[in-house]
């Protein structure tokens, strides 16, 4: 019986870089095939989609989506969901303005506190996941509702004193101004890409990541601390909706109620186009990423269609149908 | 990874055919073809000589087969009534279900079986391994198959209950069925079958009348038996024991002691659902421990988690049963799965250095020969069986722990791999290992260890060593209705 | 005839027992309903010094019957290890549909109530077919579909309006007589007769192991596809009573019965790994959850707190449920 490792003539490159496509790879690359597709269509329809500045608002918006959905995405990974993100998001929005009353002076203490508010929500789902079984949609549903009431009565439905604040200019100019001809806040987002991939693709927490959402059990059986991780992820998860919610008011200015709403549904379907499996244990976060580009590119190009409210939910809905039958099926028995 | 190549049998009306062969010979994937759970790649059925096609199990009862799988499949939310009943309830007006029919009539159909014990409002869970297995057979005959496939039928039945059992085929062949089962038992196929077929890496091999057993397993495995088993290295006299455990208790385990010295293997045997597992996953931290002690070389150790009895200095390591759900990361990597118990020791501060994991993966690759071209990238999912088991093996090899707990690893698994574990285990307790090991091949344990603890009703029942440890008598140990 | 040996020790219980223990679940769905009754008859009188009377109780009832039916629907789903996420749409959709084009006159309405419970069994075989043959995760296809749906319903409706006849809201949400009672115990009655069918049956066995009962003949993809169909089926009369209550349509009232569905489920002691409850239990959910509305209401609580209490008290009871299951010995 011959070892298997190494092969007596080198390689040609071009055969292992084949070889490294593997199909959760693949995936990543139709994600972003998929963003460009919609980007050539949206710019046939109607010409000037396809230019610097209209990407440029797109990736912008699309990175809102993408924040939120890279807490979503951990969560997916060892088999979970966040149900949470609405309220968590608008919660944080509104600790933000509440707390900096609109002054730089208090900006940065306010930003970590709002922060800390999305690690506490994440805790507390996380704990209740893991240590008391509760299944993760019935907790972070749970959850959503006691940060909507939470968020509704502290605040008084939004119509207490500070509640009208702005966020403060420094943070806003972290997500408005331009660098280098670029938004800052596409800076932001390109950061928190790439501490993603890194954290996923080449250290030890993300193998085990991947571990856990393969095969729970297994990972259990080999050493691995499944439960305190999946309270980590789910505070990072909270995290990251804390932190879509900061940049959300940043950018609009001041807080409404119901901002989170279309964050739930956009972050999980970001993560699904881009290739994560619901079921846990594939995926990464450049394909959410992706995922994040395409659907706010699709809804961009139906709004600029004049499509009435309703055309574009049945649209969106149809054609996230259509992706998954394309590549989200699940495989036969194995 | 084809678990069945060219596999052609017949069997006859009023006939008792045993199928026999290792783990991982086809047995069961055979089986599963013939009762419509899955479709063959190739080749052709035929029922009374007309082709037929079994499209799914539904297609396969309506033409009269009728099968006791190996997996149990009972329903754990259904009492044991709605589980016996299931598909062929007794039906009322408007063909609705009469519910409260089910559990009188479940006593009556156990009544004419000559069950007795099995409450028919009881759940699964709550019953031994044993009962479930009756309870299975006795779903099967309901139906009044023309064919009959049992799967491992007895495994976890004792003497009383394999009588029981014989009786009911021998009545079948009387009615003029066609029963066709597998076992590991060499007895019960010498006492039940007709004629017996030997499948060996997913081929026919022979279909006799009579057979020795000797003849039998040189068919089975293509080398004699003395040829199939390497020599175990003898034990030193003065050799210090590594792992000691007292009275331990737990789900199913009343009271456990003994003590494993280091070099040497020691086999757990016993019928199936005894205790064992329980004792496997409680050594490994995998289950909680309900009473008694632990000592590791001698010192108390409490082993609350996995993590804990790995990280010990000695180090403990489990490889489970059923690879596919306990062990392996199937879509994930070669490399991924080999490193996962030493993530720690192939990263610098919590981040993967790709040179020294390669370097991990090419000694666990090389040691254990495993077929695999790019082990950073090929998926588990294609690696055949026999290797899939050998990277798990490797998993624990890498980890360097000295006290090895090997559950069922056999299972699934062609011969020449099978071979190549057996050398492995001789050179672990040569380098100075110790091994704990545990098969559902009663002929393994006899063969590759040094001493065997037979247990019964989560005890110790008998210990056996030296001259006495052969087949035969571990399956007297574990059968016998006083224990030792 | 040799007999097989008993294994001891065996506890051996009586049927009672066995009825207690496996039906635990929906016996504390009912002691919580009990207990949510009695605080709310408590505050009540504490409030207003007399006791709730029949004008409260038909309030009750009729408020209830929408969630009623949209959660037995979910429950079905649930029971196979699924999830219906579309039941929102489908009764925003449903709503719609009756508040537009429902007239008086037994005529018409009979030929609606008919197309809108036929169109509810549409949608819940789209979500159906996409599950069983295309393999697809129920969240997600439920996702989209929800998505769609409601994209329809305002399509029908595109502003709240439309009107329900008179008679219609007489039969179905009678404001003056909790005859809506009438409608649950025919729930009861189609359940225990669901139970009883093959389609009932095969739903809890694939609950309990898909390959297992894949192995025993179920036809697992047809079932799955009449698991979505009926709660497509009892969504859309969701929206009928919904319609009936409110006299009116609107086409995004349906939405919060996503949540407060899968809470009723919960809250019924279904659980969500499959093959086990009642949809009975579910009933009662659905009511304890109206209850708990009214309970903040007159316990003084500051009506902007709602959902606070709602998913706190979710929360809770699943805790509950799963303690219970545990001290009874049965799997999580």
């Amino acid at each position: 019986m011959t070892a298997g490792a190494e092969t007596i003539t080198p390689e040609p490159r071009w055969r292992k870089l084949l070889a490294s496509l593997t199909p959760d790879r693949r995936r990543v690359l139709y994600a972003f095939g998929a963003a460009a597709l919609v980007f050539a269509v949206g710019e046939l329809l109607h010409p000037g989609f396809g230019s610097t500045a209209s990407i440029k608002a797109i990736l912008v918006i699309a990175s809102f989506v993408g924040f939120v959905a890279a807490g979503q995405t951990l969560v997916i990974l060892v088999g979970g969901i966040d149900l949470s993100v609405p309220w968590v998001l608008n919660g944080a929005a509104i600790l933000l303005v509440t707390s900096s009353l609109g002054r730089d002076g208090r900006a940065a203490q306010a930003v970590l506190l709002t922060l800390a508010l999305g690690l506490l929500t994440g805790l507390v789902n996380g704990l209740g996941i893991a240590y008391l079984a509760v299944p993760a949609v019935v907790m972070t549903l749970g959850m959503n509702g006691i940060m909507e009431g939470l968020t509704l009565g502290v605040s008084k439905g939004l119509t207490c004193g500070s509640c009208a604040s702005y966020a403060p200019k420094a943070v806003q100019d972290v997500v408005r101004s331009n660098v280098l001809g670029v938004p800052a806040d596409l800076f932001l987002w390109l950061a928190v890409a790439v501490a993603m991939t890194f954290l996923l693709s080449a250290t030890t927490f993300g193998r085990r990541i991947y571990a856990i959402g393969n095969n729970n059990t297994a990972a259990f059986l080999a050493g691995i601390n499944v439960r305190l991780m999946t309270v980590v992820l789910y505070m990072l998860s909270g995290l990251f909706a804390a932190l879509g919610g900061i940049v959300l008011v940043a950018y609009g200015g001041q807080a409404t109620l119901g901002m989170g709403d279309p964050y739930l549904f956009q972050s999980i379907a970001a993560a699904v186009i881009g290739g994560v499996s619901i079921l846990g244990g594939r995926g990464h976060y450049l394909g959410t990423l992706a995922g994040s580009i395409t659907l706010v590119a699709l809804v961009s190009v139906l709004l600029a269609e004049n499509m009435p409210d309703w055309g574009r939910s049945v649209v969106y809905g149809g054609a996230i149908l259509v992706i998954l039958l394309a590549y989200g099926r699940e495989r036969q028995q194995l | 990874m084809r678990a069945l190549l060219d596999a052609s049998f017949s069997a006859d009306f009023g006939e008792v055919h045993a199928l026999v062969g290792e783990n991982g010979a086809g047995k069961s994937t055979m089986i599963k073809i013939l009762s419509g759970l899955l479709r063959p790649d190739a080749g052709t059925l035929r029922v009374r000589g007309s082709q037929v096609d079994f499209r799914s199990p539904h297609v396969a009862r309506a033409l009269g087969v009728g099968t006791v799988f190996q997996e149990l499949t009972l329903m754990p939310s259904l009492t044991v009534a709605e589980n016996l009943f299931l598909r062929n309830e007794p039906q009322g007006r408007a063909r609705l279900i009469r519910r409260r029919e089910l559990a009188p009539r479940a006593r009556e159909v156990f009544a004419r079986l000559g069950i007795n014990g099995i409450d028919p409002d009881e759940l699964p869970p709550a019953l031994s391994l044993a009962h479930r297995q009756v309870i299975e057979i006795a779903r099967a005959l309901l139906r009044d198959p023309e064919i009959l496939f049992l799967d491992e039928p007895t495994s976890a039945l004792a003497e009383q209950e394999v009588e029981w059992l014989f009786r009911l085929v021998r009545d079948l062949r009387e009615q003029g069925k066609c029963v066709i089962f597998t076992s590991h038992r060499w007895g019960e196929v010498a006492d039940l079958a007709d004629r017996i077929t030997i499948f060996r890496n997913g081929e026919h091999v022979a279909t006799r009348r009579q057979l020795t057993e000797g003849e039998a397993v040189t068919l089975m495995t293509g080398r004699t038996i003395d040829r199939m088993y390497p020599e175990r290295p003898p034990l030193a006299h003065d050799a210090p024991v590594v792992l000691e455990v007292r009275d331990l208790r737990g789900e199913q385990m009343k009271g456990i002691s003994f003590a494993l010295r280091r070099g040497e293997i020691l086999g757990v045997g016993g019928l199936a659902g005894q205790g064992q597992r329980d004792l496997f996953m409680t050594l490994f931290g995998a289950r909680k421990l309900a009473g008694g002690e632990l000592r590791i070389n001698g010192q108390a150790q409490r082993i609350r988690k996995p993590s804990d009895a790995i990280r010990l200095r000695m180090g403990i390591a489990l490889v489970p049963e059923d690879r596919k759900t306990e062990g392996l990361m199937l879509p994930m990597s070669v490399r991924d799965n080999l490193t996962l118990a030493v993530l720690g020791r192939v990263a610098f501060g919590g981040v993967l250095k790709r040179s020294t994991e390669q370097a991990y993966v090419r000694r666990a690759v090389q040691r254990l020969h495993i077929r695999t071209t790019r082990p950073s990238v090929q998926e588990m999912a294609t690696l055949s069986g026999g290797n899939q088991q050998k990277v798990l093996i490797g998993r624990w090899l890498l980890a360097e722990s000295d006290i090895l707990l090997f559950y069922d690893i056999t299972r699934g698994v062609d011969v020449g791999t099978k071979h190549d574990i057996y050398e492995l285990m001789m050179e672990l307790v040569a380098e100075g290992k110790s091994l704990l090991f545990y098969s559902s091949e009663t002929e393994e344990v006899a063969r590759l260890c040094h001493r065997v603890l037979v247990m019964r009703e989560g005890r110790v029942a008998a210990e056996l060593t030296g001259p006495s440890t052969d087949a035969e008598a571990i399956v007297a140990a574990s059968v016998r209705e006083d224990a030792a | 005839m040799t007999s097989v040996t008993q294994v001891p020790p065996y506890r051996s219980r009586t049927r009672f027992q066995h009825f207690t223990i496996q039906s635990a679940p929906l016996l504390l769905a009912l002691i919580i309903l009990a207990g949510m009754t009695g605080l709310y008859v408590g505050l009540f009188y504490r409030q207003l010094s007399r006791f709730p009377g029949n004008f409260e109780l038909t309030s009750v009832v009729n408020t209830s019957m929408p969630l009623v039916f949209a959660a037995v629907g979910q429950s079905i789903v649930v029971l196979t290890r699924g999830l219906d996420l579309s039941v929102g749409g489908m009764i925003d959709l449903t709503n719609s549909l009756a508040a537009t084009h429902m007239h008086a006159g037994a005529g018409s309405m009979l030929v609606w109530s008919l197309l809108v419970l036929l169109v509810g069994a549409a949608g819940g075989a789209i979500n159906g077919v996409l599950v069983a043959y295309g393999r697809l995760q129920p969240i997600l296809v439920t996702l989209a579909t929800l998505s769609i749906y409601q994209g329809l319903a305002i399509k029908t409706l595109p502003a709240p309006g439309g009107s329900v006849p008179l008679e219609y809201t007489k039969i179905l949400a009678n404001p003056n007589d909790p005859t809506g009672l009438g409608f649950v115990a025919l729930i009861v009655v189609i359940w225990l007769v669901f139970r009883r069918t093959r389609l009932g049956v095969d739903i809890f066995a694939i609950g309990n192991d898909e390959e297992a009962a894949r192995a025993h003949g179920v036809r697992v993809r047809a079932t799955k596809i009449g698991a979505y169909v009926l709660s497509g089926t009892f969504a859309a009369a969701g929206g009928l009573f919904l319609a009936a209550t409110t006299t009116s349509g609107d086409a995004t009232s349906g939405d919060v019965f996503v949540l407060t569905s899968i809470a009723a489920v919960v809250l019924g002691g279904i659980s969500f790994f499959g093959g086990r409850g009642s949809a009975i239990g579910t009933v009662a959910g659905a009511f304890i959850l109206t209850l708990l509305i009214n309970v903040l209401f007159f316990a003084s609580i500051d009506p902007l707190y709602q959902s606070f209490f709602q998913g706190l008290f979710l929360v809770v009871a699943i805790l509950l449920g799963t303690l219970i299951r545990r001290l009874v010995g049965m799997r999580g």
